[in-house]
């Protein structure tokens, strides 16, 4: 167990800069997950903390130890690729003690861990049949299971749910967080899937281009996203965004103007983007529920039935498609005028440069 | 889909139809042919008579068969285990390149290979010529500074033709070695390298079994291949003695052109089927065998 600190490291490919001053302190026991859309760099950070990538430049810290420099076996962590790269002439039980023994742990030792690795991902009736011979859920236990018996400071998995089909998926992420709960060893987790980094994620680290957007816990990174980047990306269905002018009511508090229509927030003036052009107003679907006496008016495009509420579609006056919602009995259907309410207090705005200013 | 069974047959049938045809008609009803021809008496052209397993048991008894037949199991192991043992040294240092580096290495050893054996032969014989062939720097010093025929000197004749053997035909081996070495995963190497697992416990414990069934595949085939060795040595030994340096089908064609013995000759060529059929089979299921251990 230990923290893992990472401090100004850079990344490029010949001319191509695919990583620029990256810091982070992840703290020992933490579940961190990178989440980014493809080729942000999240996987070539997973892979320079495990020391496959050489560093360009920084250093990253994993307990008292400067590793940046270290090959990956001495660094202490375990890894769990995304294909899962079982080595495929070898039983279950020569794939876990593969690494064991590499280092001259004793015959029993090797043993007694792999048995317990085993019972603990109960796959023990699959020590003796090799990779081919097993599903792609068995392959991917063996792949944590071949990790956890080597005992690391930390565990590194990349998009290692991504290879199962969506039902597998569910239950292997439950049981992934439930085997942190228990073994409580710091994990990183790289993922494009924002349902597995809300879930997971003690702290997610939110990246795109090359950077890192946000660092925050699952519902920080939600309700208050950094930068216009992280609350699109962030939630499904994504955040409706609209081009807005700020205006200020008598309580100093602002209003936001778009195509006619006033919508009064509980964002307060003096914390609100200083230029009022430009602005973009964000708002989630739940926070745009439809309403008789809503203040922004259109017509339903599309209802997405979803049982427990309803998704719906609806196309304003300027031609601007937003998404809100209704409750799970909806009786809206396509081609019907409706209004919606605006959660005041849910509102962020961003501005030109994608700034995010919270209402609550 | 469901199709009518006839026209999938017939199908197949049209398409199989000219193989199995000329397949027919160039191998299997030859080698009929002259199985039955061991047991007769003929000469090279015309019939001959019936004379059961006289022939096999000439030429079992001949000299310079069990010559042939030595020398042949010599040239198998001077060049079949090291060409494909050099081969996987030289595919994974191929295979360590990148771009076009590896492209340009990877043709330089895969040239010789398209090589007639003729070239072949002429290349290496002005290498090795006695008065102003490049070896000859290499062999002085270890003659007492004396130049040395390597082809006239029979201890040396199968040494230096395998060596030549090896130059020619490992570039094709190489390739397959290629092939072999780029299925196994990268993430695997990665992986290993994360199990403490240094250069030689990753050859010996993934890229060797891995590779397997491709090592397998390269010795059998240079197994029949060397087996059947004849134009090299029959080139490197013309002008000299042949007869020290005789390998099977040398034998089978002294017999049969030289010495206009067609029964004897076809006797020799079913036994050298014979062997190369049981041999090939034997080490492939043998291979095999390990590679599932």
């Amino acid at each position: 167990m230990a923290d893992i600190v990472l401090k100004d490291v850079s990344k490029s490919y010949g001319q191509v800069e695919v990583l620029d001053r990256v810091n982070m302190h992840i703290k020992s026991g933490e579940f961190i997950v990178f989440l980014g859309p493809s080729g942000c760099g999240k996987s070539t950070l997973l892979r320079m903390i495990a020391g496959l990538e050489a560093v360009n430049d920084g250093e990253i810290h994993i307990g008292e130890r400067r590793v940046d420099q270290l090959p990956p076996n001495q660094r202490g962590v375990a890894m769990v690729f995304q294909n899962y790269a079982l080595y495929p002439h070898m039983t279950v039980r020569q794939n876990m003690s593969f690494g064991l023994e590499n280092i001259g742990t004793d015959k029993a030792e090797v043993s007694r861990r792999v048995e317990a690795a085993a019972g603990t991902l109960e796959i023990e009736q699959l020590l003796d049949r090799r990779p081919a011979q097993l599903s792609g859920g068995q392959r991917q236990r063996v792949a944590i299971g071949r990790a956890i018996v080597r005992e690391p400071q930390a565990f590194l998995l990349d998009e290692p749910l991504s290879n199962l089909d969506a039902g597998l998926r569910v239950r292997t992420r439950v049981e992934l967080a439930q085997l942190h709960q228990r073994i409580a060893t710091t994990m990183i987790f790289v993922t494009h899937d924002q349902t597995e980094a809300m879930t997971l994620a003690s702290r997610i680290v939110v990246m795109n281009n090359r950077k890192i957007e946000q660092i925050g816990t699952p519902m920080e990174v939600y309700s208050r996203p950094a930068s216009r980047f992280v609350a699109a990306f962030v939630g499904s269905p994504s955040m409706n965004f609209l081009p807005v002018q700020a205006l200020e009511d008598a309580a100093g508090r602002v209003i936001v103007k778009a195509g006619g229509v006033s919508i009064p927030t509980t964002l307060a003036m003096s914390a609100a983007p200083k230029s009022s052009g430009d602005l973009t107003l964000g708002v989630r679907p739940e926070a745009l529920r439809v309403a008789e006496d809503g203040e922004v008016n259109g017509r339903v495009s599309l209802v997405e039935r979803l049982g427990d509420r309803t998704l719906v579609h609806v196309t304003l006056p300027d031609g601007t498609e937003v998404v809100g919602e209704d409750i799970g009995k909806s009786t809206l259907e396509a081609g019907r005028d409706v209004s919606l309410k605006v959660e005041g207090s849910e509102i962020h705005l961003f501005d030109a440069d994608g700034v995010a200013y919270h209402a609550d | 889909m469901i199709r009518d069974k006839r026209s999938e047959y017939l199908a197949a049938l049209v398409l199989v139809g000219p193989f199995i045809v000329i397949y027919g008609l160039l191998f299997v009803w030859p080698t009929i042919q002259m199985i039955a021809l061991s047991f007769t008496d003929a000469p090279l052209i015309g019939p001959g008579e019936w004379v059961g397993f006289e022939n096999y048991i000439d030429i079992l008894n001949h000299r310079l068969f069990r010559n042939a037949a030595w020398n042949t199991v010599y040239f198998v192991v001077l060049t079949v285990v090291p060409n494909t043992l050099i081969s996987l040294a030289i595919a994974m240092a191929v295979n360590r390149l990148k771009g076009w580096q590896q492209g340009f290495v990877m043709a330089c050893f895969f040239l010789p290979y398209i090589l007639p054996v003729s070239v072949v032969y002429l290349i290496w014989n002005w290498i090795i010529d006695v008065q102003y062939g490049l070896i000859q720097y290499v062999v002085r010093p270890f003659n007492g500074g004396e130049p040395m025929s390597l082809t006239r000197t029979i201890p040396f004749f199968m040494p230096t033709v395998a060596a030549v053997t090896i130059w020619w035909t490992l570039g094709f081996n190489v390739l397959l070695f290629i092939a072999g070495l780029r299925n196994i995963s990268p993430e695997i190497y990665e992986a290993a390298s994360l199990d403490s697992a240094g250069r030689w416990r990753q050859f010996r414990r993934i890229t060797w079994p891995l590779v397997w069934p491709v090592t397998a595949l390269v010795l059998t085939i240079q197994l029949i291949a060397q087996l059947k060795i004849f134009d090299q040595i029959y080139l490197f030994s013309i002008g000299g003695r042949q007869d020290p340096t005789i390998v099977m089908v040398q034998y089978i064609y002294k017999l049969a052109f030289q010495q206009n013995k067609g029964g004897e000759g076809a006797a020799a060529a079913t036994i050298l089927f014979a062997i190369i059929i049981i041999l090939s089979v034997l080490q492939f299921q043998a291979l095999r065998a390990r590679g599932q251990k």
